[in-house]
């Protein structure tokens, strides 16, 4: 009993960043198709902005969220404006896309250590508050990620589910000639879903950077698990991926404190999720084309 | 033989680039010509250094030299040829984003396992014992005579890529990446096709690490990261990912810039090359992925010209 | 049925729909009780837009899962029909068994020149393997005179080259399906894009295959042509085959076929 509340409150506090930019990466995905591998440096870079802003200007790690995620949903709208808007104007193909995303990440990667430097950075923070949760210790920035999770998931649930914009996302996401016929813009609907993506993924990486540290290759070592939970969440609807995200993260903080090892939890993972989007992929044969 | 000309940086260099060479023209195959989007590369070139390292140094042999080195040097290729049947296998049928995110996840799983099964890799800190299987004088003379053996392994690999292009083999297999239904509606095994094209590439890569992992000396999970599969794939796509002299021409001139120009031959401040120079090569590699594939997606030499072919193999 | 006596009358294969249906995000697209294909050796498939014939040819393909019922292919034997259930197989094992279709949207192989597409087709699967790196000789040698035989009974502007236009492109596909030396060949659309005299040209290597043993189904919009080669005619609307017969059967019903497709079809 203990092992099972144990794994569910360190799962989910600890993975909540996972979750969040599991819903960015997933916004993009649904609406462009696109598995845009630069994503993981959005994340990264959250971390580095809110650490800057936190060193350079004395403000609390609280206070550096909201122009953390402003900034990071800006360079998100700007890759895409500078990158992939062009490249899908000259008819890149699928494959293409994701070898430019890739590089795009491994350019960012790289390039903000001439910024940034090349040495680990962190946060100055205080030592956070431990609070006990189900008698477990959890840190308070962890809450506030689990929290922040919970809210701006909701939040992008009912602007993507209910909202009249998220009509227009659903639209746009389907057919995009049809879209604009109806009176959809679709240069604002996309700019305005890289943005919140951008933030999510933004804040996600700060979470992260504030409870560890902040390292060039912080969002790139998530990216493979965030893009597994979005493959096997589906890219039908958010609320798929906030699921599937929430279970992957008390899966794999149960494997963690079987094994005593957090790789082999994640070998795990990798194996299970890959498996089953072979099975499912079997069993669904889509319409022919000849 | 009086080596003292020969630069130990430069040899290093040029070994690099023909080894991201050979990986490029296999992954030429795979994506180039099949269309797999084979984000895994360093996966199964790691995999088959380290099947080699474990057979060969913990083993004890009972045989005597060259049989285990030999034995060894094919364990490691098979191995990775097997992995690439199983990653084939799960892959083939998926979609680019499920081919990405399988062989993405094969190639972290095996830098899991080199750094978690320490008994066996070494864990972090490294595997050694790793030697030549000859010794013919001085250090220098050796990696030589290793970089011959690696270049005439590299040049079978392009020999046999060269013949694919003239082959029905690799009519099906442009066909199968260019249009998977038709392809299928001609009755061609689309999938079958994939999957050993997949295993036969894998195999190569293999070897290709084993051969690395010979001049290394010492195997570090550190060496089987994402930087491996980003060289062999900016050198494809800068020559072009279509063609076979795509391969050779883009890796030269991406990989050979900074692995041989660069390393051996501009003057710059010594303390550059410990960080500056490995970080600036791959944020110019990331921006020569993008800039090829929006202003020239076909690469330097452009796309296929199988008219030109078709015409020297059959007559106009 | 007559037992032993051997005949000199080629056998034909037939294709046997049986309680086909398939739906697209509710709308029922097709729904065929039963439908006997091959009864004669060219049969036509007419019908207005949207009445399900290509998804209903893309089923028997098995490109197309079906959501119920069954396909069977029919070949009859010196003694006794073999059955082989079409919709258990991958598309792929189709043209071994002698099944081939025709594209009615243009299909083809971008990278690949015409005299590549041919070979392709022709190609056996054993020289088709990974380490049968000197096999183009051997292929070429065997198969070069059946390409060079279609080559000159169609015209392309260059063979050595790329399709250079849709109408190319179109009879690209259907020369690579003849090449099958298919048992029971479906033609979705083969005028559509195609001159007069191209057309023509079709028609006779189909009346050609048909002689030869063939089963041809024909899906086409064009009647005039439809009346002209098809001795057995289904007309098919809204998922589903409403009237069967020889030609001069259906042009009969004109009230039900000018109600799908207008005034001026069925003096043809």
């Amino acid at each position: 009993m203990e092992f099972f509340t144990e794994s569910i409150v360190i799962g989910l506090t600890q993975y909540a960043p996972l979750i969040l930019s599991a819903i960015g990466l997933a916004l993009i995905y649904r609406l462009t198709g696109l598995i845009n591998v630069a994503y993981s440096e959005t994340i990264t870079l959250g971390a580095y902005i809110g650490m800057w802003i936190n060193t350079t200007f004395g403000f609390g790690f609280y206070a550096t969220l909201l122009p953390t995620g402003i900034a990071s949903g800006l360079l998100s709208v700007a890759t895409y404006l500078a990158i992939f808007r062009p490249a899908k104007q000259r008819n890149a193909g699928v494959l293409e896309m994701i070898i430019i995303s890739f590089g795009l990440s491994i350019f960012l990667r790289h390039g903000l250590q001439f910024v940034f430097g090349y040495p680990v950075r962190f946060y100055e923070v205080p030592r956070p508050r431990v609070i006990r949760v189900f008698d477990v210790g959890v840190t308070t920035f962890r809450l506030l990620a689990l929290v922040s999770v919970v809210v701006i998931a909701l939040l992008i649930y009912w602007i993507v589910q209910r909202s009249r914009l998220g009509l227009q996302i659903r639209a746009l996401a389907s057919d995009e000639d049809l879209a604009q016929v109806s009176g959809i813009r679709p240069l604002f609907v996309t700019v305005l879903i890289w943005f919140i993506a951008g933030a999510a993924g933004g804040l996600a990486g700060a979470f992260w950077g504030v409870g560890s540290n902040v390292a060039p290759l912080l969002g790139w070592r998530q990216f493979l698990f965030i893009f597994l939970v979005v493959m096997v969440g589906g890219a039908k609807n958010i609320g798929g991926v906030i699921v599937i995200g929430a279970i992957t993260g008390v899966a794999l903080a149960a494997m963690t404190l079987h094994f005593g090892q957090v790789l082999y939890a994640q070998l795990a993972l990798i194996v299970a999720f890959v498996v089953f989007m072979k099975l499912r992929s079997s069993r669904s044969v889509g319409a022919g084309k000849v | 033989m009086n080596l003292d000309w020969l630069d130990a940086f430069l040899l290093q260099g040029i070994f690099q680039v023909v080894m991201v060479l050979g990986l490029a023209l296999l992954l030429h195959l795979q994506m180039g010509l099949a269309r797999i989007a084979n984000f895994g590369v360093v996966g199964f070139w790691g995999l088959g250094a380290y099947a080699f390292a474990v057979l060969f140094v913990k083993v004890d042999w009972s045989i005597g030299e060259p049989w285990p080195f030999l034995i060894s040097m094919a364990f490691g290729a098979a191995v990775a040829g097997v992995a690439g049947l199983l990653v084939g296998w799960l892959i083939a049928d998926l979609e680019t984003e499920g081919v990405l995110v399988g062989t993405l996840g094969f190639a972290t799983s095996v830098w899991i396992l080199a750094v978690t099964e320490q008994e066996l890799t070494g864990g972090a800190l490294g595997m050694g014992g790793l030697r030549f299987p000859f010794d013919i004088g001085k250090t220098k003379a050796n990696e030589l005579l290793w970089f011959g053996i690696l270049f005439a392994v590299v040049a079978l690999i392009f020999y046999y890529v060269f013949r694919v292009h003239r082959s029905p083999y690799g009519r099906l297999v442009i066909a199968v990446g260019d249009n998977e239904p038709l392809a299928g509606s001609l009755g061609k095994p689309a999938f079958r096709t994939k999957l050993w094209l997949f295993a036969v590439g894998s195999a190569g890569m293999g070897l290709l690490g084993a051969i690395h992992g010979v001049m290394a000396h010492l195997l570090i999970p550190e060496s089987i990261g994402i930087n491996v599969t980003l060289a062999a794939m900016v050198g494809l796509v800068l020559g072009g990912m279509a063609r076979v002299w795509g391969a050779v021409i883009g890796v030269i001139l991406a990989v050979g810039i900074f692995d041989v120009v660069v390393q051996s031959y501009l003057p710059l401040p010594r303390s550059w090359y410990t960080q500056a120079i490995p970080v600036l090569r791959e944020m110019i590699f990331g921006a020569t992925l993008i800039a090829v594939l929006i202003i020239k997606p076909q690469g330097i030499l452009g796309d296929m010209r199988r008219d030109k072919l078709t015409r020297r193999m059959h007559g106009g | 049925m007559d037992e032993g006596r051997s005949t000199a009358t080629l056998t034909r294969p037939q294709i046997l729909v049986k309680e086909a249906t398939k739906s697209f995000s509710g709308r029922v697209v097709v729904d065929v009780e039963e439908l006997l294909l091959g009864k004669r050796s060219i049969e036509g498939l007419i019908g207005p837009n949207g009445a399900g014939k290509t998804t209903l040819m893309r089923m028997i393909m098995h490109s197309t899962p079906l959501d119920g019922g069954e396909i069977e292919f029919i070949q009859t034997g010196q003694n006794e029909n073999s059955v082989v259930v079409l919709s258990d197989l991958p598309t792929h094992r189709m043209a071994g068994l002698g099944v081939v279709k025709s594209n009615q949207v243009i299909m083809d192989f971008n990278k690949l020149t015409i005299w590549d597409s041919l070979l392709l087709a022709c190609s056996e699967t054993k020289y088709e393997q990974p380490h049968r790196i000197f096999s183009e000789r051997s292929v070429y040698r065997r198969h070069k005179d059946e390409v060079r035989a279609w080559l000159d009974f169609f015209p392309f502007a260059d063979p050595t080259g790329f399709a250079q236009s849709a109408g190319e492109k179109k009879l690209l596909d259907i020369v690579r399906c003849l090449l099958l030396k298919p048992r029971f060949l479906l033609l979705d659309e083969p005028a559509a894009g195609l001159s007069n005299e191209l057309t023509a040209k079709v028609m006779e290597a189909i009346k050609f295959l048909s002689d030869g043993g063939t089963t041809v189904v024909v899906v086409e919009h064009d009647l005039s042509l439809v009346w002209n080669i098809c001795e057995r005619v289904h007309f098919m609307a809204e998922g589903q085959v409403l009237l069967q017969g020889e030609p001069d059967e259906i042009r009969k019903h004109s009230t039900v076929i000018e109600k799908y497709l207008g005034k001026g079809h069925v003096a043809g």
